[in-house]
């Protein structure tokens, strides 16, 4: 069974986002949003470094570098919150961009070696995905399809398992600290899972994508319903409109495959914004607007 | 213009005030007397620092109509000094004790002329009476709770207004500045004739030290004389059940 | 800023990136400390990437490509995003980090659209216009410095006019408002200083790494000085100083400028976390290991004066077993009070001598002072709101109130004492 190649393309970006919408649900309910973004961004040096020190650009070296460099990441920016001199926002702001200008640096030194441009680092090469495939028996498969595919089946097995924990940790902490669930450690297994997303994306899709798949849909449908699972099932089908509906703008407009996807996400979430039922802003002003109305009449 | 002597503190009538869809003021009455010392109280989620807020126009209400010393709120803005909870300041902020009280000379002085001599008169006398005099180069953050709370009461002395509007000034403050405010609070009205109304949770002071109380939870429930709204019929309304406390014993009476 | 260019000893390329490197250190650090204070310093980084849709738009509605053009395109699109974001929060259901982050990510991914769609449709006009991603300082000519001085310039006098007004509203907030002061406006007045420190530094950094230039000079800065009126001159000359050293590092070894800036920024930030005086770590281990250091000390003087009254001189063993304290601190306790000449020894066993026996009562004292406090000092009337530490009462509440102190103490012993005959 052969698929087109803009099949290929959709099926990638279509799994990237199942991946991140999995684990977006929980970064934007712990107000870790920012946090992902910036251990998406804190994976560069990791590929470099792996680069450097063993020559390839394997999936699993990779991942274990871009892994290392998302706890350091996540670490470093814990012991300098923990110093009480610097705000969370600020010690995130400070770490990331440390990082990432390790990778930016890294790169220009020995793009040549890498192969590794910086602009698909961002952008991402997503449109290359159907001619990169690997052998499965018989059959040759997308490589991007399949390390996506299985990427987002790990994000799926980690979330079912660690369900209960991710509940409780998220919305109420501080119990779960008597109950022996550790928030830090679930953040950390999170950020954890973040980074190996991010990074096996990077290649498809690039960095920004990302860190869109990862917050835009879930904030969308935390717009849109009360429930968990309701957020992590509308979170994914807006992933997967972005990656049908984005890559047939970028058809259309001759441009980026990746950034037209996050477009589309965002477009998604502007509707949600504005038209939500009960949080979106026109409700709310119809709300306000009816209150108003009967406290008038009382 | 200086209002009539009968004309009230505070004046509020029909207010209602909702958030996310429910009422957290529901058709509230408030009339306080000028030169009193008055209490708001009431459990948890009453309202109490809403009902502060929306008197000073600082939340947005669905109706009512506010007087504040006789003037809507806007326009008596330069005669009320609010001392807000603690809860969103930033104690890491660089900022010296005397430069907090001098924000209660901002609205006198303006935002870009410089501080004249009596300003700074002002500001002295005011840490002086909390005695606070001593600290005034401290940044803010390396104060005590009650060493806090005693520099944001001299910056609503510093701003020379006839109402003080003070939401749970006794939070987290120890009782040696809890007794020399109120003592503080006592001057005020007695040798100045100003007005103050405070939200406090602890009813046994308001009994015996204040002039004036409301007990409220999301309405009114009665205002007047503090012996005669702290009654145990009064209390089992706002609170569900009477707290426990030496009224209770001296009343023989238990809680639930 | 011609004359300054001239008067360094580099070449003309190299000085105009050292110049506008200190330009735009001075002017993020500047303009970006407000935010930092107010916990919003990542917004910076919203409206830096922002910036980008913005760009583009630009070459694409005018054509031209010069930064003058370009940077109004990007100032645009940072405001329209700072709009977005607090329509965002508006619905009170989105936290200020998720808007950021849709805001971030979403304008991104226009900016990426816009970009790539240039490239594709356009010739050569447009290559470059990626440079404001990564940053690219070589690119720099004296008429962009000169533009930049202008931009900070004249937001450095936005800043001083509204200092007051923006100083109280950042500390509290509610209290702000109830001066009537517009605390809303005052926000994107902050936002606002945001969006011009980013279009200064946007050629340079890069819209990923501006953010970082936001923060170092107020980090630095803030454990540095204790009061606003200095902290931000000295976040400018810190954002100045990390401009020109990471640019001049940066020419030097033929690399991008702006990580270099980056990473000799954060540098400079940890240096200073670890070894500000009294608030960086370094000092906080210092006063800590300072303060154990005299609890162990204390406590063994007094315990060794208990001990000598109860009977002969101990070893340090026995000690260390009356005490119920580790041997190892008694015999580092020890060890401390004979280099301060308090002990004496005799065969194995330690004795306190005159002086230590001196340090010990004035020891015990202080203890007594203390529960003396606790009981009575309830009553005292104090001067003013000095609150007693119980290490040294006598520093804390003063002569006379010891005073006071010690004479209740003694009249209620007295009374305990005819009570009891």
């Amino acid at each position: 069974m052969t698929f087109s190649d803009d099949t290929i393309i959709i099926m990638t970006g279509g799994l990237v986002a199942t991946g991140c919408a999995l684990l977006g649900v929980f970064l934007v309910l712990r107000r870790q949003a920012l946090l992902g973004d910036a251990v998406s961004h804190a994976v560069l040096p990791g590929i470099v470094v792996v680069f450097l020190l063993t020559g390839s650009r394997a999936p699993l070296p990779v991942i274990i570098g871009a892994a290392a460099f998302a706890l350091l990441c996540v670490l470093a920016i814990d012991a300098i919150r923990g110093t009480g001199l610097v705000k969370s926002d600020a010690a995130i702001g400070l770490v990331f961009p440390a990082l990432f200008a390790l990778g930016v640096l890294g790169i220009d030194r020995y793009a040549a070696d890498i192969h590794l441009d910086l602009d698909s680092t961002i952008y991402g090469e997503i449109a290359f995905a159907p001619f990169r495939t690997v052998e499965i028996g018989d059959a040759l498969v997308a490589r991007s399809v399949l390390i996506a595919g299985i990427v987002a089946l790990v994000d799926l097995v980690l979330v079912a398992a660690l369900w209960r924990r991710l509940k409780v940790t998220t919305f109420d902490p501080t119990f779960a600290r008597t109950i022996g669930a550790s928030p830090d450690w679930t953040s950390r297994v999170l950020l954890l899972a973040v980074s190996v997303t991010a990074v096996t994306a990077f290649d498809a899709v690039g960095a920004i994508l990302v860190v869109t798949l990862l917050i835009v849909p879930a904030a969308a449908a935390y717009l849109l319903t009360d429930r968990l699972i309701g957020m992590i099932v509308i979170a994914v089908g807006i992933g997967w409109v972005a990656a049908i509906g984005g890559h047939a703008a970028a058809i259309e407009a001759d441009a980026s495959i990746a950034g037209s996807m996050g477009l589309v996400a965002a477009v998604c979430f502007a509707v949600a914004l504005l038209l939500a039922p009960r949080h979106g802003l026109v409700a709310r002003r119809l709300a306000l607007t009816r209150r108003r109305r009967a406290a008038a009449r009382a | 213009m200086t209002p009539a002597a009968d004309v009230p503190a505070i004046e509020i009538d029909h207010l209602t005030v909702t958030y996310r869809d429910r009422p957290v003021l529901w058709d509230v009455d408030v009339h306080m007397p000028r030169g009193a010392l008055g209490a708001i109280v009431g459990p948890n989620g009453s309202g109490k620092s809403t009902l502060l807020r929306a008197a000073l126009g600082l939340v947005p209400t669905d109706s009512g109509r506010i007087a504040i010393l006789g003037e809507p709120s806007t326009k008596a803005r330069a005669r009320v000094a609010y001392v807000p909870q603690r809860e969103a300041v930033d104690w890491d902020f660089p900022i010296t004790v005397r430069e907090v009280v001098e924000m209660g000379r901002y609205r006198e002085v303006g935002w870009f002329r410089r501080m004249r001599r009596h300003d700074r008169e002002v500001v002295d006398e005011a840490l002086e009476r909390v005695g606070m005099g001593p600290f005034a180069r401290r940044q803010i953050g390396q104060l005590s709770g009650g060493q806090r709370q005693r520099v944001f009461i001299a910056r609503a002395l510093a701003q020379r207004a006839e109402l003080l509007v003070l939401d749970e000034p006794f939070a987290g403050v120890d009782v040696r500045t809890e007794h020399a405010v109120l003592e503080l609070l006592r001057t005020l009205r007695d040798d100045e004739g100003r007005s103050i109304v405070i939200v406090h949770h602890d009813l046994e002071t308001v009994e015996r030290s204040f002039d004036w109380a409301l007990l409220l939870n999301v309405r009114p429930i009665a205002t007047g004389r503090p012996e005669e709204v702290l009654t145990p019929e009064n209390l089992r309304r706002a609170y569900g059940a009477e707290p426990v406390g030496e009224r209770a014993a001296a009343a023989g009476s238990w809680a639930g | 800023m011609g004359w300054l260019i001239d008067l360094l000893p580099l070449s003309h390329a190299a000085a105009v990136v050292a110049v506008g490197s200190m330009v735009l250190g001075a002017a993020a650090g500047l303009l970006g400390a407000l935010a930092v204070l107010q916990g919003r310093s990542l917004v910076g980084d919203a409206v830096s990437h922002s910036a980008l849709p913005g760009v583009a738009v630009a070459f694409l509605v005018t054509g031209a490509k010069d930064p003058a053009t370009l940077l109004v395109g990007a100032a645009i699109a940072g405001v329209i995003g700072a709009i977005a974001m607090v329509g965002i929060e508006r619905t009170q259901r989105m936290r200020p980090d998720v808007a950021i982050g849709v805001v971030l990510s979403s304008f991104f991914s226009l900016g990426v659209v816009l970009l790539t769609h240039i490239a594709s449709t356009g010739g050569a006009e447009q290559a470059g216009l990626d440079s404001y991603l990564f940053g690219q300082a070589a690119g720099m000519v004296e008429g962009d410095v000169e533009l930049m001085t202008w931009l900070a310039v004249g937001a450095a006098l936005g800043l001083a006019l509204g200092y007051r007004a923006l100083k109280t509203s950042i500390f509290d907030r509610e209290f702000a408002g109830s001066l009537g002061l517009p605390v809303r406006l005052l926000d994107i007045a902050v936002t606002a200083l945001l969006v011009v420190a980013v279009v200064i530094g946007l050629q340079t950094v890069g819209a990923i790494l501006m953010v970082a230039m936001l923060i170092v000079p107020a980090v630095v800065a803030r454990q540095l000085t204790d009061r606003l009126s200095r902290l931000l001159p000295l976040a400018a000359a810190t954002g100045a100083a990390v401009g020109v050293v990471g640019a001049l590092l940066s020419i030097e070894r033929a690399v991008p400028t702006g990580p270099v800036i980056v990473l000799v920024g954060v540098a400079a930030a940890l240096v200073v976390l670890m070894l500000a005086p009294g608030r960086g770590i370094v000092w906080r281990a210092i006063r800590l290991a300072r303060a154990r250091r005299r609890e162990r000390i204390g406590g063994v003087l007094i315990d060794l004066e208990t001990a000598m009254h109860h009977g002969p001189p101990p070893t340090p063993e026995e000690l260390a077993l009356a005490t119920a304290r580790p041997a190892r601190d008694v015999r580092r306790g020890l060890r401390a009070l004979e280099r301060a000449g308090l002990l004496a020894r005799d065969g194995g066993r330690v004795m306190l001598n005159a002086r230590g026996a001196a340090h010990a009562h004035q020891a015990l004292e202080g203890r007594r002072l203390w529960s003396a406090w606790l009981e009575h000092g309830w009553r005292l009337r104090l001067p003013d709101a000095r609150e007693p530490d119980p290490r040294d009462l006598r520093a804390s509440i003063g002569d006379e109130a010891v005073a006071e102190l010690a004479a209740m103490a003694a009249m209620a012993a007295m009374a305990r004492d005819d009570g009891g005959a």
